[in-house]
């Protein structure tokens, strides 16, 4: 029982290690593995191996996040979970400081912030020209222009042939959108009520 | 006529790009101006554009339903107080507000040792491209004929169509596993002679990708099994299946030896 108990566990531990090959390097022309590849791989148990992975990689500041392409998904069902795309993400945030050494300028996270909450705001969806419209309120619109184009090549940010902005597969594997609302609107509540 | 449904659909097409809201749409006065043009319709292009203003309109029901959803979620944050506060906000105020919500995908690039080694021994096994692109030696022959038979006995010509080698394959498979049954990639494809080992993979491939058999690859056991299809499926409106499978030589010299 014992041995048997061993070779279990052995196989468990090979899943992980396989579950963190294929969430951390990138197979694909973008990082993250789709559910069904996940299941392919790693077998039936896959949302176990998972779960286990993400007790692991907790001491380091990481989780497994999931990202759904349908952004308003609350109780997923097999089938949207096999077709959700995961990652592995900072668990925790980063300050200004650590995110200017990993290349971002206050502005551009500013703006990003800008265009994130604007088109959360639009239920996913904005022109182009309304979303510029709201940046160069704080920004010179050739920074504005440039930062778009920046934000989509990165995956933040979509646009199709109309001119559509939306949010891309980065913001929604990244970008906590409902605390970041909340901290747009709650901002200065605490020392107005007070 | 026309001009009035196609701006109602061009209106409803506005609330698709996110540049209305969809309540901004009075839905019985786009339904109003469909149904007073129905009667009038007299050829085909008058009822694909009566169609195409239905369709945008159960578009823009759909973006309502979407947009009631949305608004009774705990996400839904009225756009103005949104953008009042967005205004309020310096940019500072604005970039840790994000942060505060922002946690990075990790993704690593990394060369493993394994492909290292793979890539000295094909470095080393490459031959100098002063080697690669010396002029060729080109020594001029006589043309000759050939009969037809001899052409198939040099195997330039098949003696059968592709399609019947295929069928044969499959056939062989059937007999050798069963209808439906299931036979190790290695004992499948293996032959006498590396040669035609390798010609079996190719054959193989060709039997996956064209429906007449499934492979199943275990990654944890390391295992692939070719599974006989019952009923060959060469349907050619259906994508094929690209597969690709190794025949490793040191693998049919083990296989062989066991």
């Amino acid at each position: 029982m014992a041995a048997k108990l061993t070779k279990t566990e052995r196989a468990y531990a090979r899943k992980v290690k396989d579950a963190v090959q294929l969430l951390f390097f990138t197979h694909h022309r973008l990082p993250g593995v789709r559910g069904w590849e996940l299941r392919k791989e790693l077998g039936s148990d896959w949302r176990n191996v998972l779960d286990v992975l993400d007790k692991q990689i907790k001491p380091l500041d990481l989780q497994v996040t999931r990202a759904f392409d349908e952004p308003d998904i609350v109780e997923p069902t097999s089938a949207q979970l096999q077709d959700a795309r995961y990652y592995i993400t900072l668990r925790g945030t980063v300050d200004q400081k650590t995110a200017k050494t990993i290349g971002w300028r206050i502005d551009d996270i500013a703006g990003l912030a800008v265009s994130v909450a604007y088109l959360i705001s639009k239920q996913g969806k904005a022109p182009r020209v309304d979303v510029e419209r709201v940046l160069q309120e704080k920004l010179p619109g050739w920074r504005v222009k440039l930062n778009l184009d920046r934000y989509i090549h990165q995956g933040y940010l979509g646009a199709d042939e109309q001119g559509v902005m939306y949010l891309d597969w980065r913001s929604r594997a990244e970008i906590d959108n409902k605390k970041l609302v909340d901290l747009v609107v709650g901002f200065g509540k605490k020392e107005r009520e007070a | 006529m026309s001009s009035e449904l196609e701006s109602v659909i061009s209106l409803c097409r506005m609330v698709q790009s996110g540049r209305i809201e969809p309540f901004d749409i009075d839905f019985d006065y786009v339904m109003g101006v469909i149904r007073k043009h129905y009667p009038g319709i007299k050829n085909v292009k008058g009822f694909c554009l009566d169609a195409e203003a239905l369709k945008e309109l159960s578009s823009v029901l759909e973006r309502q339903n979407q947009w009631i959803a949305h608004k009774s979620s705990t996400l839904y944050k009225d756009p103005f107080m949104l953008s009042q506060s967005l205004m309020r906000m310096d940019i500072g105020a604005i970039a840790d507000a994000f942060l505060k919500s922002w946690h990075p995908v990790v993704e690593m690039e990394q060369i493993s040792a394994r492909t290292l080694a793979e890539s000295l021994g094909y470095w080393g096994g490459l031959i100098p491209l002063d080697e690669r692109w010396q002029d060729l030696e080109v020594a001029e022959r006589e043309t000759g004929t050939a009969t037809m038979q001899e052409a198939y006995d040099l195997g330039l010509i098949l003696t059968e169509g592709f399609a019947e080698l295929l069928e044969g394959f499959w056939r062989e498979l059937g007999e050798r596993t069963g209808v439906g049954g299931v036979i190790d990639y290695w004992d499948w494809i293996g032959a006498d002679t590396y040669r035609d080992t390798v010609y079996r993979a190719y054959l193989t491939v060709f039997m996956v990708s064209h429906g007449y058999a499934n492979v199943h690859h275990d990654r944890l056991l390391e295992e692939t099994k070719i599974i006989h299809n019952p009923e060959p499926r060469p349907d050619p409106e259906k994508p094929k299946v690209s597969l690709l499978m190794m025949v490793d030589y040191e693998e049919w010299r083990l296989w062989r030896q066991s």
